[in-house]
C-alpha cells in the first residue's frame, strides 16, 4: 500500500509540476471558449462590415436601405429573436442607387460589379444587389445578388429579407392598406425551445444546451486523451531508462499500475476541478450577460450535472488510461506506441464524432445503445443526462457496464504489464498479446 | 556460513534462445559472490529472476528465511541507468526508499551523497549528472534502505579509478557489516580483489564455481607471474611453456606438466631485468580465458 502510494505521489507531483500541465489547465478553457464562440460570433456578425451597392430598378425602396437613425445601435437587452427581421443590420453599409427608368440595368450595374473585384480599398464593394424594375408586379421578377464569395449567404439572406419585406409592404399599401396595419398583421411570432423533464422543470433555449453539451463533452474526454498519452509515454520512458526494473523488483505489477493510474486520475481531477472553477467564475459573468440577453445559462447547469460530470469523467478516464497504459507496456518507443494507439484512439473517439447526432437526438436508439456500451458509454451517457432526462436505469446500467469494463481492462493491463513491460525488443503481435493474457 | 540464497536448476528461454540453461548456485551469508561471464552469458537474466523481474520457466529461487517481503530486504543496482532523469536527486532517492517500505531522512540521504562526493549536486536533477555520478546515485538508491542482500549488476561500469576504489572499499565495508553481496561483473581483476566466491557463467550454464581460492587452486599452482624490463616476447617460445600471456612489462606463463620454473628463469636472465618472479595459481583472467575464451575461439574457427 505504501509502495502504491509512493508511485501515486511521484506520478501526481511530476505531472502536475510540468509546464505542459500548467499551460493546459490555464489555456484550455480560454481556447475552448474561443473555439466555440468565435465561429458563432463570426457568422453572426460577419467579419467586419460589408459594403453593398443596391441598384434599385423600381426606385421606390430607398427608405428600406437607408437607416432612419444611423446612430441606432442594437439593443443588447432586446433578445435577438424579438428584433424585427426586416431591419437593415448594422454590419451592412449600403450604397443606394436609384435606377428608375434605366433601360438596361445590366449596363447600370456594370461599374459596380467591377468594383467587387477592384483592389482599391476605398471603392471596393463586397456585393451588389440588383432589384429589377418589375419587382412589384412581375410574376417572373428576380433579384440578383453578386458577390465575391458565393458562400456569403448570410448577407444575401439579410438583404433579400429587407428588400422583400419592403416590397410586400409596398404592394399592400398600393392596395390601400395602411403601413402600420401591414406591420401589425405580418408580424412574426418568435419561437422558444423548451425542454420538459419528468420532474416537470422546464428549461429554455435549445441552442444554449447544444453548445454546453459539446463543451462539457470536450472537457470530459480531453484530459483522458492528453494524460493517457502521458501515462503511455511515462511507461515507455521507464522502460528505456530501465527504472521499471527497480519498480518491478520492489512491488507487484498491480501495485505499480494502481499507483500510476490513480496518480494520473488525480492529475485529471485536479485539472477538471480547476477548469470547472474557472468556468464557474467566467460563467457567472457570462451568465449575467446572457441573462440580460434573455437567456438563462444556469438552467442547464443543475448541481446534478456536476455530479454526473465527475462520475462519468472518472469512468471515461480510467477506461482510456488503461488502454494507453497497455500501449505503453507493449511498445518500446514513443513512435511505435503512437502508431499502435492512433487507430484505437479513433475508435474510442467515436462518440465524439457522433456528438451532433447524440446531442440532437439524445433518446434515439443510437444514443441509448452507445450510452450503455463499454468505452463509449461514459461520454455518451453524460451528454444524454445533460441535454435530456434519461431513465435512471439507463444511467445505472451505463455506470455498471463501465465499472466492469474498467475492472477487466485493469486486470488485462496488469497482466500485459507483467510480461510486456520487460520484453525489450520487437513489439508483440496480437496473437502474442493474447498468449500473454492467458499465460501471465 | 549459512546459505542465504539458493538458485536451483533455473531455466529462462526467450523465443528460441535459452538465455539461462539450468543454472544452480548458492550464496553464503556475509560474503561477496562474483557472478562472472562474458556479455550475453546469462548473468543479467539470472539476476532479473532473482530480483523477481522475470519468472523462471523452470527451477526455483529460494531465500533462506523465506521472508514475506524478500524484495524489501534486497538492494538492486540494475545494469543500465534505471533513473528518472527529470527528477531531483534527493526526491528520487526518497522515492526509492519509499518503494522499499523504508523510512529515510534527508540527513541520511545527505550523508550518503557526501560519502560519494555528490553533496554539491544534491539540489540538481539527475539528467544534469555525468554518467559516473548517475551510477553513484543509483548505487546509493540500492543501499539507502539498509538491505541485507545487495545485488549489483556491473556496479563499476562508467566509474573512474578513484570511484572504483571508493566502490570497492564500500563493498568490503558492507560485507564487514555482515551483508551479503552478489556482484555481477566481467572485470576479472575487480572480482579477484573482492570476491570470496566465484560463479562463472557461460552460454547460460555455470562452468565453474566455488571459493576464489578453490577455483584458482584447482588450476594448479604452476603458473609463473613475472614482472620485468625488456622484450619478453621470446618467453612464449620456451620449451617448458604451455601458454603465455605477455604484456609490456609482465607475463603470466602456464607451465607444462612437470616443467621446472627455474629453467624459465635461467633463460630469462641476461635477456630481461627480472623484478618479480612468483610461482602461484593462475589469475582469474587466465582461468576465464581458459574456460570461456578458448571455447569461443574454437567456435569462431
Amino acid at each position: 500500500m505504501n509502495k502504491m502510494f509512493a508511485v501515486l505521489k511521484r506520478e501526481y507531483l511530476t505531472t502536475v509540476r510540468k509546464k505542459m500541465f500548467v499551460f493546459m489547465t490555464i489555456f484550455v478553457p480560454v481556447l475552448m471558449a474561443a473555439l466555440f464562440l468565435l465561429p458563432g460570433l463570426m457568422v453572426a456578425r460577419g467579419i467586419g462590415t460589408k459594403r453593398v451597392a443596391v441598384i434599385d430598378g423600381t426606385g421606390e425602396l430607398r427608405s428600406a436601405f437607408t437607416r432612419v437613425n444611423d446612430q441606432a445601435k442594437p439593443d443588447p437587452k432586446k433578445p435577438l429573436a424579438r428584433r424585427r427581421g426586416a431591419e437593415l443590420p448594422q454590419t451592412i453599409d449600403v450604397d443606394y442607387i436609384d435606377a428608375r427608368g434605366h433601360a438596361n440595368l445590366k449596363e447600370t450595374s456594370q461599374p459596380y460589379l467591377h468594383r467587387i473585384s477592384s483592389d482599391d480599398k476605398a471603392t471596393k464593394l463586397d456585393a451588389v444587389l440588383v432589384i429589377p424594375p418589375d419587382a412589384f408586379e412581375g410574376p417572373e421578377a428576380k433579384m440578383t445578388f453578386y458577390s465575391r464569395a458565393s458562400t456569403d449567404f448570410f448577407t444575401q439572406e439579410r438583404l433579400a429579407r429587407v428588400a422583400n419585406k419592403s416590397i410586400q409592404l409596398r404592394r399592400l399599401s398600393k392596395r390601400g392598406i395602411d403601413a402600420d396595419a401591414v406591420d401589425a398583421l405580418t408580424r412574426e411570432v418568435p419561437i422558444d425551445g423548451v425542454q420538459v423533464s419528468k420532474s416537470g422543470e422546464e428549461k429554455k433555449g435549445g441552442e444554449g444546451n447544444f453548445i454546453i453539451g459539446f463543451l462539457f463533452a470536450a472537457l470530459l474526454i480531453l484530459p483522458s486523451f492528453v494524460h493517457g498519452v502521458e501515462i503511455m509515454r511515462g511507461i515507455i520512458q521507464e522502460k528505456t531508462d530501465r527504472v521499471v526494473e527497480i519498480l518491478i523488483s520492489s512491488m507487484s505489477p498491480t501495485e505499480l499500475l494502481t499507483g500510476k493510474v490513480t496518480g494520473i486520475a488525480l492529475v485529471g481531477l485536479t485539472q477538471i476541478s480547476a477548469w470547472l472553477l474557472m468556468t464557474t467564475i467566467l460563467g457567472s459573468f457570462g451568465a449575467a450577460t446572457a441573462m440580460l440577453a434573455g437567456f438563462n445559462l444556469m438552467q442547464f447547469l443543475r448541481p446534478m450535472v456536476f455530479v454526473y460530470f465527475f462520475v462519468f469523467f472518472l469512468l471515461a478516464y480510467f477506461t482510456y488510461v488503461c488502454v494507453y497504459a497497455i500501449a505503453g507496456a507493449v511498445c518500446n518507443t514513443d513512435k511505435e506506441a503512437q502508431q499502435m494507439i492512433a487507430p484505437v484512439s479513433i475508435i474510442m473517439m467515436l462518440p465524439w464524432f457522433m456528438m451532433l447526432a447524440i446531442i440532437t437526438n439524445p433518446d434515439s436508439n443510437l444514443a441509448v445503445i452507445f450510452s450503455m456500451m463499454p468505452v463509449f458509454g461514459p461520454i455518451t451517457m453524460f451528454v444524454r443526462t445533460l441535454v435530456s432526462d434519461p431513465p435512471v436505469w439507463h444511467i445505472l446500467v451505463s455506470i455498471a457496464v463501465s465499472l466492469v469494463t474498467i475492472a477487466l481492462f485493469f486486470k488485462a493491463t496488469a497482466k500485459i504489464f507483467r510480461v510486456g513491460i520487460l520484453s525489450y525488443g520487437k513489439r508483440p503481435t496480437v496473437p502474442e498479446l493474447w498468449r500473454w493474457l492467458k499465460v501471465a | 556460513m549459512s546459505v542465504v540464497l539458493s538458485v536451483r536448476d533455473v531455466v529462462k528461454t526467450f523465443g528460441s534462445v535459452r538465455a539461462v540453461d539450468g543454472v544452480s548456485f548458492t550464496v553464503r551469508r556475509g560474503t561477496i559472490t562474483g557472478l562472472l561471464g562474458r556479455n550475453g552469458a546469462g548473468k543479467t537474466t539470472t539476476i532479473r529472476m532473482i530480483t523477481g523481474i522475470f519468472l523462471p520457466d523452470s527451477g526455483s529461487i529460494e531465500w533462506a528465511d523465506n521472508p514475506v517481503n524478500a524484495n524489501d530486504r534486497v538492494g538492486y543496482l540494475p545494469e543500465e541507468r534505471g533513473l528518472y532523469r527529470t527528477m531531483k536527486i534527493v526526491e528520487y532517492l526518497s522515492f526509492l526508499a519509499e518503494i522499499k517500505n523504508a523510512k529515510t531522512t534527508t540527513a541520511k540521504i545527505e550523508q550518503w551523497l557526501r560519502r560519494f562526493e555528490l553533496s554539491d549536486k544534491k539540489g540538481g536533477k539527475i539528467e544534469e549528472l555525468s554518467k559516473g555520478n548517475q551510477q553513484k546515485v543509483q548505487l546509493i538508491g540500492a543501499l539507502l534502505h539498509d538491505p541485507e542482500f545487495i545485488i549489483l549488476d556491473e556496479p563499476q561500469s562508467g566509474l573512474d579509478p578513484v570511484n572504483m576504489v571508493l566502490v570497492r572499499e564500500l563493498l568490503q565495508e558492507l560485507r564487514a557489516e555482515g551483508r551479503t553481496i552478489l556482484l555481477s561483473t566481467h572485470m576479472m581483476a575487480e572480482a579477484e580483489r573482492m570476491a570470496d566466491d566465484i560463479i562463472l557463467v557461460h552460454s547460460g550454464k555455470v562452468v565453474l564455481s566455488g571459493t576464489l581460492e578453490e577455483v584458482r587452486n584447482s588450476f594448479g599452482r604452476n603458473t609463473l607471474h613475472l614482472d620485468f624490463e625488456g622484450d619478453g616476447s621470446f618467453l612464449a617460445e620456451l620449451p617448458d611453456v604451455r601458454d603465455a600471456s605477455i604484456q609490456i612489462n609482465s607475463a603470466e606463463i602456464g607451465l607444462k606438466e612437470g616443467a621446472d620454473p627455474q629453467k624459465v628463469l635461467a633463460a630469462s636472465i641476461g635477456r630481461l631485468r627480472i623484478r618479480k618472479f612468483e610461482l602461484a595459481a593462475p589469475s582469474l583472467e587466465a582461468i576465464f580465458m581458459d574456460k570461456v575464451g578458448a571455447e569461443t575461439l574454437e567456435n569462431l574457427q
